[in-house]
């Protein structure tokens, strides 16, 4: 049995109308966790929040004394009890992949010695907002949950990977990391990173070799990174939000952290909601977990659009009244061939075209793809030719399975999972809005066509003309 | 143990030479880049065609390794002799 610390419970929680995590004791937590919670959906500082408890979001990044005075000091778990933690909370990673925490550090202490830890916010998904918003309003609870994994993975110091051209995070971390030197908190080392900012450089392999030797592009491996990295030891790659979960387990203990989510699923969730919603960009934490519908109308979107992008810009769409009814969990989305990955929710209104909105995401993310991997520097830019002119109506059945074919030999084509998430990204397009595959083949664009933009996308990185083809798609 | 044969996309440059060391065992796509289809070779004879193509790729792109411990992946001593 794992001896877990006094919980001071954080005032959000205690008593919300939510029930949940109300009590003293983290042992006596587990006895009040419903096994399928009950719907939370609340911003920062709303009631029914965990990760988000506290303050508001007026009251910029938390201080160690406000942290403390919610969530009490940081654990005093040893590495094995944080260990065992891990493992009994299933704690799953957030930043995409969904992968189980517990097997990555295990794997990491089986393969030898040194191993490094890497906490990555850099948060290279364009509209997403929730690593931003923790580290910048909950720097404290990420570092506990990074100095939590550092103990249970025997890191003598651990590393936050930012993003260099957003200034928030890394200055409230930052000052987050000096008030615990001040205050003589048992951490590991700080190592405050700052990497390029780009789409592809947030992939795992690319912020381990950003941190052993400065080129943060995704690298080609033999075996995972937590059994060796480029630098040749053991590394553990994690998100911001995934160690903030564990600094929560470790307080109110495993079943009553998993009570806040589905069996499935355990725990909360944070998400992101863009497009068109009244706050593009508003972050929030979900347990029970609710239904898309739920997330939307939570949002100020009252009925079913025409479609929703979920897990991240090259995600997968999804029929919006399909969606409406969907739990926003791992299992249940699974169903529709889509994850929550980075808990982007993309809402498309109807009217607005989304052959042409993922025409311009695929243009963008072909122009995001790290160079190094021919098929992939080459292959991107014509499949986002071909849903170019697909969106354009300039398309016949020959160029529809050109697509596909050309879908097909860019799976698993690269060093990273980049060129297989935007065919994911095309074939969920070309499925969800088959009628207007239809239409467009027809040679009849749809109204939407001259609708606005919905997904913004940022400037693009590199100039996406790949080698031209010989013959064209139309 | 299982020997693993795989094409490093970051080092291919699209040579070909590959395909001549390893007919059936890697394929060009559309760009010309390989494209390894036995991945896990079993008999003793394709594994040693891997290791001639893993020999001639001019950019070292061609790795073969054991999958448990990845040895022989680029850089380290490949598994096996010629
Ligand atoms: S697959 Fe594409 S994005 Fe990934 S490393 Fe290769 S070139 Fe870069
Ligand atoms: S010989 Fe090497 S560089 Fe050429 S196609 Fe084969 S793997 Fe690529």
């Amino acid at each position: 049995m794992i001896d877990l610390p006094e919980l001071r419970v954080p005032p959000a929680v205690v008593g919300a109308t939510t029930g949940g995590v109300a009590t003293g004791t983290a042992s006596a937590g587990a006895a009040t966790g419903t096994a399928d919670g009950e719907v939370r959906i609340g911003g920062l500082g709303e009631p029914g929040t965990v990760l988000l408890s506290g303050p508001g979001p007026g009251s910029g990044s938390e201080s160690l004394a406000g942290h403390r005075a919610r969530w009490g000091d940081l654990p005093g778990a040893t590495g094995a009890d944080v260990d065992d933690l891990l493992e009994a909370s299933a704690l799953d990673g957030r930043g995409g992949g969904g992968f189980p925490l517990a097997r990555k550090v295990a794997a990491a202490r089986d393969a030898g010695t040194a191993p490094v830890l890497v906490v990555n916010a850099s948060e290279s998904e364009p509209a997403s907002g929730k690593d931003r918003a923790l580290c910048v309003h909950r720097p404290h609870l990420v570092l506990d949950g990074a100095a939590l994994a550092a103990r249970a993975l025997g890191a003598g110091a651990a590393a936050v990977h930012l993003h260099r051209g957003d200034a928030g995070p890394a200055s409230a971390l930052a000052r987050a990391v000096e008030e615990r030197r001040a205050a003589g908190v048992a951490d590991p080392r700080w190592v405050l990173s700052h990497g390029p900012g780009r789409y592809v450089s947030g992939e795992s392999s690319a912020v381990a070799a950003y941190l052993h030797d400065g080129d943060a592009r995704p690298r080609f491996t033999a075996v995972p990174l937590a059994v060796r990295g480029p630098s040749g030891r053991p590394t553990v790659v994690t998100n911001a939000e995934t160690v903030a979960h564990l600094a929560v387990v470790c307080r109110i203990g495993p079943a009553a952290w998993a009570g806040l989510g589905a069996a499935a699923s355990p725990g909360t969730r944070l998400a992101t909601v863009t497009g068109a919603v009244p706050e593009p960009g508003r972050v929030l934490e979900l347990g029970g977990p609710p239904t898309v519908g739920e997330v939307l109308v939570a949002t100020g979107v009252p009925a079913p659009p025409a479609a929703v992008l979920v897990g991240g810009y090259a995600g997968t769409w999804i029929d919006g009244a399909e969606a409406w009814q969907t739990p926003f969990e791992r299992s249940a989305l699974a169903c529709l061939a889509a994850s929550p990955g980075c808990g982007l929710v993309g809402v498309l209104p109807h009217g607005a075209c989304g052959l042409t909105e993922t025409s311009r995401l695929v243009r963008w993310l072909a122009g995001e793809s790290a160079g190094q991997c021919g098929t992939c520097v080459a292959g991107l830019p014509r499949l986002a030719d071909g849903l170019e002119a697909l969106a354009g109506g300039r398309f016949h059945r020959r160029g529809l399975r050109r697509v596909e074919a050309l879908g097909a030999s860019l799976l698993g084509s690269g060093a990273c999972g980049h060129p297989d998430a935007v065919v994911r990204l095309v074939r969920s397009t070309l499925d969800v809005f088959a009628d207007d595959v239809v239409r467009h083949l027809a040679g009849a664009p749809c109204r939407g066509a001259d609708h606005p933009p919905v997904l913004a996308v940022p400037a693009p990185f590199l100039p996406t003309a790949g080698p031209r083809p010989p013959e064209d798609f139309t | 143990m299982s020997t693993v044969v795989r094409i490093d996309p970051t080092l291919c440059r699209g040579h070909a030479i590959c395909a001549l060391f390893f007919p059936g065992g890697v394929e060009l796509d559309a760009w010309g880049f390989g494209r390894v289809v036995e991945p896990r070779p079993v008999a003793r004879r394709t594994v040693r065609r891997a290791l001639r193509a893993a020999a001639a790729c001019p950019n070292g792109a061609v790795v073969v390794y054991d999958d448990r411990d990845g040895v022989g992946a680029s850089g380290a001593t490949p598994i096996g002799t010629l």
